[in-house]
């Protein structure tokens, strides 16, 4: 089931930017602070805001949210409560999908443990910018657009179900480039667990029922594909 | 020039027993001195800047309505030239050049200045002198002390022994030679007092040349010890000024840490200047070329020497504040406009003012991890693979290659090669001229000079690709 909803803990310059990213693709983006301060500033600048504690009653988040649907950002500014934040959610919440931000790497295995989904390392993501930038300034600026800007060209992640066409197919089988226009990133493979392949490497990958594809092109032929694997006939 | 001063030395060495072809005294007679009059010529005339000196004469008079005055400015160049003329390294340097009149025998001695020529070209012993010269006082007291005690115990081992037909110090050379082989504490032996008086000055002498010896050990070694911390400085200073390229890395902050972790993966050497000394200790304890210099202060650029327009690939500003790095970006502007500007960016309401002090490109963190935080939560997957491939974390990256026109029938027919094929994607083609990206191109599309391809697979493969591409012949 996808998201529908979102809510950010925290109202900090990271949180202040998530809340302007996200909340046109959600159907409900809510805040929620410790501080009084922030609860008041985050008021003021007409977000839909709430208090919280880091005690274990979340009543106000499951009465605001339909929970099976929610995505949770942990982004207090400081590293310890927020792998609290994410430990006391998670106690909680079996299946809630949890994204924490920590200030580095090390913050970021807590976080893990803790039972974050995912997890942004701000330094690290920081640092992988500059470095490509630097590095790589054409392809950074490629990606940038691909993944963030208002682009024809998008990235897409498609699940093969039973019924799709690509479930049994061996990845030699199929030309994306040429029948559809599309380059294959990746593969997450389900029997493997969590961890993916690139479709690069040459391994002639058994597709199974579960398993992710990665795909990067034109918006049009990603819908296409994910229609395809859907079973919509095209 | 130390090659030259060796072999004049060992010409020196090997005429006094040996013949030496005349070729030999020839090269060492006239072509080595004229190099070196050559040299102490150039240095003269470089000494001071005569023109300079003329126009100052000139608009000094003007400005206060006198006739220019010649002679005035002949003499202020005069008094300048001299001025180098009888300084100790130039005088060395004449010295040096004396065995060009090698008629005069004896002056082939001089050769011998050639060697102290050496504290011209060798740094370290510049720096031995500089360390030695800040002790001046204390080695001048030294000096003073030793002469008095010698003077003294050979003025009183004279009296004591001159007259005594048993001893063999007769003459008051022989007092003062005994006297000095005593002090130092070498004591030969050829010279021994044979009378009480001699040997109780011998004992007092033995005791003053213990004190001597300690003494000018505790300065030298003192001088070494306050200095220490200035030579490793100096070293570095002198390991960096040797880069022919390399990143300027300002402010050591946890941000600076891990992108110069993974920029040293390019082997693109990496300067980091820092005005907190823990700091500095802190990024040369990780091996890194750390500097104790302020990066926002033009003095630490003027003394440091470097070229920004051939040494410096890229200036980094990463420090915790925004008024840092504004304030550093300014000062480097002040000395080149061309340089590109790095920079990360604090707060979000200083982003326009980073634009303002000439930084090229600056890198939102918030910005970023709002951006991130939209495709995370709907393409969580997705996410991950563009992390992965970005970070370098696997052995398949994203990469681009620099194409040229001449490439392109070369170029798609790699890819049909059973070592890339499905093994090697092109996302696609930068056109540099149009500035426009051309997703999984068709063999049909053109390329021009300077296009990028951006590709994605294996690192290792990428090389081969890169290499099979820029070579020459058939596939």
């Amino acid at each position: 089931m996808k998201p529908r909803c979102a809510a950010i803990f925290g109202y900090n310059e990271y949180s202040k930017q998530i809340v302007k990213q996200i909340t046109s693709t959600f159907d409900n983006v809510g805040v929620f602070v410790i501080d009084e301060v922030e609860f008041l500033e985050a008021k003021n600048d007409g977000i839909n805001a709430g208090r919280f504690d880091l005690s274990d009653d979340w009543q106000s988040i499951e009465a605001q949210f339909d929970v099976e649907g929610l995505v949770v950002f942990c982004a207090l500014a400081d590293d310890a409560e927020n792998v609290f934040l994410t430990i006391s959610l998670r106690a909680t919440f079996e299946k809630l999908f949890i994204i924490a931000l920590a200030q580095d790497n090390e913050s970021m295995m807590k976080m893990k443990s803790a039972g974050a989904d995912k997890v942004m390392p701000i330094l690290q993501i920081a640092a992988n910018v500059i470095h490509d930038i630097l590095s790589k300034p054409i392809m950074t600026q490629v990606l940038h657009d691909v993944l963030y800007e208002d682009s024809p060209l998008n990235i897409m992640e498609v699940e093969v179900g039973d019924t799709s066409p690509f479930n049994g197919l061996y990845l030699h089988d199929l030309h994306f480039k040429r029948d559809f226009d599309l380059i294959l990133l990746a593969i997450v493979d389900q029997e493997m667990g969590t961890t993916f392949s690139f479709a690069s490497k040459g391994h002639n990958h058994h597709i199974d029922a579960g398993d992710i594809l990665v795909f990067m092109g034109y918006t049009d032929k990603l819908n296409l594909i994910k229609q395809w694997n859907d079973g919509v006939s095209i | 020039m130390m090659g030259l001063i060796f072999l004049s030395v060992y010409i020196l060495i090997r005429s006094v027993k040996h013949e030496i072809p005349h070729g030999w005294l020839l090269f060492n007679n006239y072509a080595i001195s004229l190099i070196f009059l050559v040299e102490y010529l150039l240095r003269f005339w470089l000494h001071s800047n005569s023109s300079k000196t003329i126009i100052e004469q000139y608009e000094s008079d003007i400005f206060l309505h006198r006739p220019f005055s010649f002679a005035g400015a002949m003499k202020t160049i005069f008094l300048q030239k001299m001025e180098y003329v009888f300084s100790p390294t130039a005088l060395i340097d004449l010295l040096a050049i004396m065995p060009f009149f090698h008629e005069f025998r004896l002056l082939r001695i001089f050769i011998l200045f050639r060697v102290l020529k050496l504290f011209r070209y060798a740094k370290s012993l510049q720096r031995l002198m500089s360390i030695l010269a800040s002790k001046k006082f204390e080695i001048f007291t030294l000096i003073l002390f030793t002469l008095i005690m010698i003077m003294v115990s050979s003025v009183l081992i004279y009296v004591m022994e001159a007259n005594n037909p048993e001893s063999r110090i007769n003459t008051l050379f022989d007092a003062v030679y005994w006297s000095v082989v005593t002090i130092f504490t070498v004591g030969y032996g050829d010279f021994v007092p044979v009378t009480h008086g001699g040997r109780i000055v011998a004992m007092m002498i033995i005791v003053s040349g213990i004190a001597v010896i300690s003494f000018s050990t505790s300065i030298v070694v003192s001088a070494f010890t306050e200095k220490l911390d200035e030579i490793k400085e100096e070293k570095v200073i002198d390991r960096v000024n040797a880069l022919k390229r390399m990143y300027l890395v300002c402010g050591f902050s946890p941000l600076a840490h891990e992108v110069i972790r993974k920029l040293h993966k390019h082997h693109v050497p990496i300067v980091v200047l820092e005005k907190d000394i823990k700091k500095v200790q802190e990024a040369r304890s990780n091996g890194l070329l750390a500097l104790h210099y302020d990066s926002a202060s033009l003095h630490t650029y003027s003394h440091l020497k470097f070229d920004f327009e051939h040494q410096i690939e890229a200036v980094i500003l990463l420090h915790e504040s925004d008024v840092s790095n504004i304030y550093t970006a300014l000062t480097i502007r002040e000395l080149t406009k061309t340089i590109p500007l790095y920079s990360v960016l604090q707060h979000p309401i200083n982003r326009k003012k980073l634009f303002l002090a000439g930084i090229n490109h600056i890198v939102n963190t918030y910005e970023l991890v709002g951006m991130m935080s939209k495709i995370i939560a709907r393409q969580p997957v997705a996410f991950e693979v563009i992390h992965a491939l970005r970070s370098e974390e696997t052995s398949t990256v994203i990469d681009e290659i620099i194409l040229d026109a001449q490439m392109k029938d070369r170029f798609y027919a790699l890819l049909e090669d059973p070592l890339f094929h499905q093994r090697f994607s092109v996302l696609g083609i930068y056109s540099t001229q149009a500035k426009q990206f051309h997703f999984n191109p068709h063999p049909d599309k053109s390329i021009e000079s300077g296009d990028v391809a951006i590709v994605l697979a294996n690192r290792g493969l990428i090389d081969e690709f890169r290499s099979k591409l820029h070579r020459r012949g058939k596939l």
